[in-house]
């Protein structure tokens, strides 16, 4: 461990000799999630001792590509080179072993564990087979004081914010005497002071030779810190810009898919009378947003994730009731405190994680659409199991759920499939107002464009539709009204495309 | 019966359903056959109605305790319970109070037991595996401390009798399995309780947000849990007639080795009625067997945790398959 920071030292030298010397290279670097073509064929050398911005829109690939240098995902193509030598690079243990660290979004460090103990974690100071507690809290200290952190090395971990933490685990990279340091959305939870930290901290290793990838959706970062950046779209490397050749409004573009797939099927539905009106509400995460939902209508949810957006709607079900302002049902004015009492109403959510929230993965198709019915389906204490079964198959048909019958588990089925069933268990109960939370991540093409139709289907039925989503074609193209969420509020709402792409993202983005 | 509840209704997999319990009755019959021919003192009347009187008990227990597992949960209070509520009829029955009312106040106390089981885990928030092991240790105490240690006998031959006598040749206590598995197969198999309960053993937090009343539901599995118990608790004084805390220990491995061993997964939604009815036969009838071969009794502890162990792990490769 010691001795990769001599070599640092080493290769400084090297740097400040002018000569860029490509640290990793990547030829033609490909991964496929079974059908998902997560990156496709991407070319790019990363040089010694640069800070090397990596910036896309959700789901352009960039935390495949995180997951491939690290060594946690196998490629499926293509060959990586490090200084000239190509590795294998299949596990994280030889990514560590080689220097190549991450510092994720979220810390992944043992919280009931010193700042010392997480530091020397997997490399404890040992002497006769004791750890050696007082010399891992001096030199952990030392190493803290040295990178300008003013932090206890023997205080537990979970005593200090998530920024601190961050912070915390920047420097055991450091310790394990990392060469090549990503860095993924590492301020999105940090305060300006922990940011000027982390900064001068990254600069600090830039100057050691240490190659910096930064990931973020904050072009304003990007600009201040990086010296070269790369774009990825849709799975592929659109552009290498130096920092100093590029602008915000050229990256933007870059960032953006303008061959709009024609898989956004959108049926003109006139409105009807209004379903939901939130006025000036608030609570935990966002502030004081006004919406409306009409019959037939889409309201989009745009923003970056941590927006608010979802916090929004969860109050709107009910999960935290808002603290604030007002919601209107149907002209009525309600009080929602709970999701029962916001199923009651006819309020809907698909939630995000379907797998971790909207369905029981192991129980039938039939079992799952029929959950939140049962009570309309008994005979007394018992369930008429005729109806059961004619009522399930019934849906399946409607929805065009492809499964081998109803008995087959829900989690044989596809993304799209399973994204259906909620959609059933729903329309079942009668709702009128469904929040689609994400209803397109992880779902290929042709399933897009059929969750796509059914929502066209649902509005026919007369029902509202508030749509969240981080990707902005598929806002852009479906929703009617658009509204745009950055740091919890509003930050401006649309009429049917009636902006552009480039200005949308700028409103998210806040540049 | 329990090729046609194998295949009923929605369970998923109706198919493998159908196999295991299959599997498990040819166990069960092999088993049987091979022990006949093995020791000239299995297929004797005496020791068929023997098997059949352990055997319900602890399939009554399983049955209960199934209710618990396939929420996801777990009963290790069982044994415990059965000890306890022998002691309570003892005693009630021992002030003169009539039969029937000693038997529903029994129940009662089961049911209090659950109930208490159910709060500790629904509105405190603690792991079922704790709540339910410290009312194991905790109930025994507290019989203990009514009891002084000592055993109370029963002198009501009536309530005595109940447990030798039969009917249409078959012994009572088997009767009571009956009693208690028909209504927990319509419970479980054909009301929409019993579909809650696989919902929460597969993911509580869908079927909160399916509009499932999650807490009254897993009230009701501890609660049913606890009053099979007390029943069973019931029965077991009957049969020997004496009341004492201290019986029926590790009674709660059993009912849940039987429930595992009748396919019933620990990791929750999947689970039958017929299953733990197979499952305890088979494990009373290693028990007995093992018995008849002169086997050390302590082997059969050795056998039943082995067995345990296997199932699980058989259980945990299903798990992951999917």
């Amino acid at each position: 461990m010691q001795t990769h920071s001599g070599s640092a030292a080493a290769q400084q030298g090297a740097n400040l000799a002018g000569t860029p010397v490509a640290l990793l290279t990547l030829e033609k670097l490909d991964k496929r999630f079974g059908a998902t073509h997560a990156l496709k064929a991407v070319d790019l050398a990363f040089e010694q001792g640069e800070i090397h911005a990596i910036v896309g829109e959700n789901g352009a690939g960039k935390s495949t590509l995180i997951k491939l240098l690290t060594g946690v995902h196998p490629r499926t193509g293509g060959e990586i080179f490090w200084e000239g030598q190509p590795v294998a690079l299949a596990s994280p243990h030889e990514a560590i072993g080689m220097g190549i660290n991450a510092v994720h979004q979220e810390v992944v460090l043992c919280s009931h564990l010193s700042v010392a103990a997480n530091l020397f974690l997997g490399d404890e100071t040992v002497r006769f087979g004791f750890l050696q507690h007082g010399a891992m809290v001096r030199e952990g200290q030392k190493l803290l004081d040295e990178l300008g952190f003013d932090l206890p090395a023997a205080a537990q971990l979970s005593s200090l914010t998530i920024g601190q933490q961050q912070l915390v685990a920047t420097a055991r990279a450091e310790r394990r005497g990392a060469r090549f340091l990503i860095f993924d959305e590492p301020t999105a939870y940090l305060t300006r002071t922990e940011t000027a930290a982390l900064f001068l901290l990254i600069r600090r290793l830039k100057a050691k030779g240490v190659t910096i990838v930064y990931i973020s959706h904050r072009l304003e970062e990007v600009f201040e810190l990086a010296d070269r950046v790369s774009v990825l779209r849709d799975g592929a490397l659109v552009g290498t810009r130096r920092i100093s050749e590029t602008n915000e409004n050229d990256l933007i573009a870059l960032m953006i898919n303008r061959s709009i797939e024609q898989i956004y099927h959108k049926d003109k539905v006139a409105f009807g009378a209004t379903i939901l009106e939130a006025k000036g509400l608030s609570g935990k995460g966002f502030n004081d947003i006004s919406i409306r939902v009409r019959e037939g209508e889409i309201v989009g949810l745009y923003g970056l994730i941590g927006a608010g957006r979802s916090e929004f709607v969860q109050s709107v079900f009910g999960r935290f009731p808002a603290t604030n302002g007002e919601i209107a049902w149907r002209g009525k004015k309600v009080d929602i405190r709970s999701e029962r009492q916001a199923m009651d109403l006819g309020i809907a959510l698909a939630p995000e994680s379907r797998r971790d929230q909207g369905l029981c993965l192991n129980l039938g198709v039939g079992f799952n659409i029929n959950l939140p019915i049962f009570d309309r389906l008994s005979l007394g204490p018992l369930i008429n199991i005729p109806s059961e079964a004619s009522h399930a198959e019934r849906q399946i048909k409607e929805m065009q759920i492809k499964t081998a019958s109803r008995n087959a588990n829900a989690s044989s089925l596809s993304g799209g499939n399973q994204q259906k069933i909620v959609i059933a268990k729903w329309l079942n109960h009668g709702a009128k107002l469904f929040i689609f939370d994400e209803p397109t991540v992880g779902v290929d093409v042709g399933t897009k464009a059929e969750i796509y139709r059914l929502m066209g289907q649902l509005l026919h039925h007369g029902a509202g539709i508030i749509l969240i989503s981080s990707y902005l074609p598929e806002v852009y193209e479906l929703a009617d009204t658009l509204h745009i969420f950055r740091r919890g509020s509003i930050a401006a709402s649309h009429a049917f495309k009636d902006a552009s792409h480039e200005a949308i993202l700028t409103e998210a983005i806040g540049v | 019966m329990s090729s046609q509840e194998a295949s009923a209704k929605r369970r998923p997999n109706a198919g493998v359903n159908l196999l295991l319990g299959l599997t498990l009755l040819g166990l069960l019959l092999l088993m049987w056959v091979i022990l006949a021919f093995a020791t000239p003192t299995f297929w004797t009347e005496n020791n068929i109605t023997n098997l059949a009187r352990q055997g319900a008990m602890i399939a009554i227990l399983a049955i209960g305790e199934t209710f618990v597992i396939i929420t996801g949960g777990i009963d290790l209070s069982v044994g415990a319970v059965v000890g306890f509520c022998s002691m309570a009829i003892a005693l009630l029955l021992g002030q003169d109070i009539p039969i029937g009312l000693a038997v529903l106040a029994t129940l009662a106390i089961g049911l209090g037991i659950g109930l208490f089981h159910a709060f500790g885990i629904v509105q405190l928030g603690l792991p079922p595996f704790i709540m339910t092991l410290a009312s194991l240790t905790a109930l025994r105490g507290i019989g203990l401390l009514i009891t002084n240690g000592a055993t109370i006998s029963i002198t009501n031959d009536t309530f005595t009798g109940f447990s030798r006598g039969d009917f249409l040749g078959i012994p009572n206590l088997f009767w009571m399995v009956l009693v208690v598995a028909i209504p927990a197969y319509f419970l479980l198999h054909q009301s929409r309780w019993g579909r809650y309960l696989f919902a929460i053993g597969s993911n509580a937090e869908a079927a909160r947000l399916s509009g499932v009343n999650v807490k009254a539901i897993i009230y009701l599995a501890y609660i049913l849990s606890s009053v099979c118990a007390a029943f069973v608790g019931i029965l077991l004084a009957m049969r020997i007639g004496i009341g004492n805390p201290t019986q029926a220990e590790g009674w709660e491995l059993q009912a849940i080795a039987s429930s595992v061993i009748g396919g019933t997964s620990l990791f929750g939604a999947i689970g039958s009625i017929h299953g733990p009815l197979l499952g305890s036969f088979i494990l009373t009838t290693i028990n007995n067997g093992a018995n008849l071969l002169n086997l050390n009794s302590f082997w059969q502890r050795i056998i039943t945790g082995l067995l345990i162990i296997v199932i699980v792990y058989f259980d945990g490769l299903r798990r992951k398959k999917r």
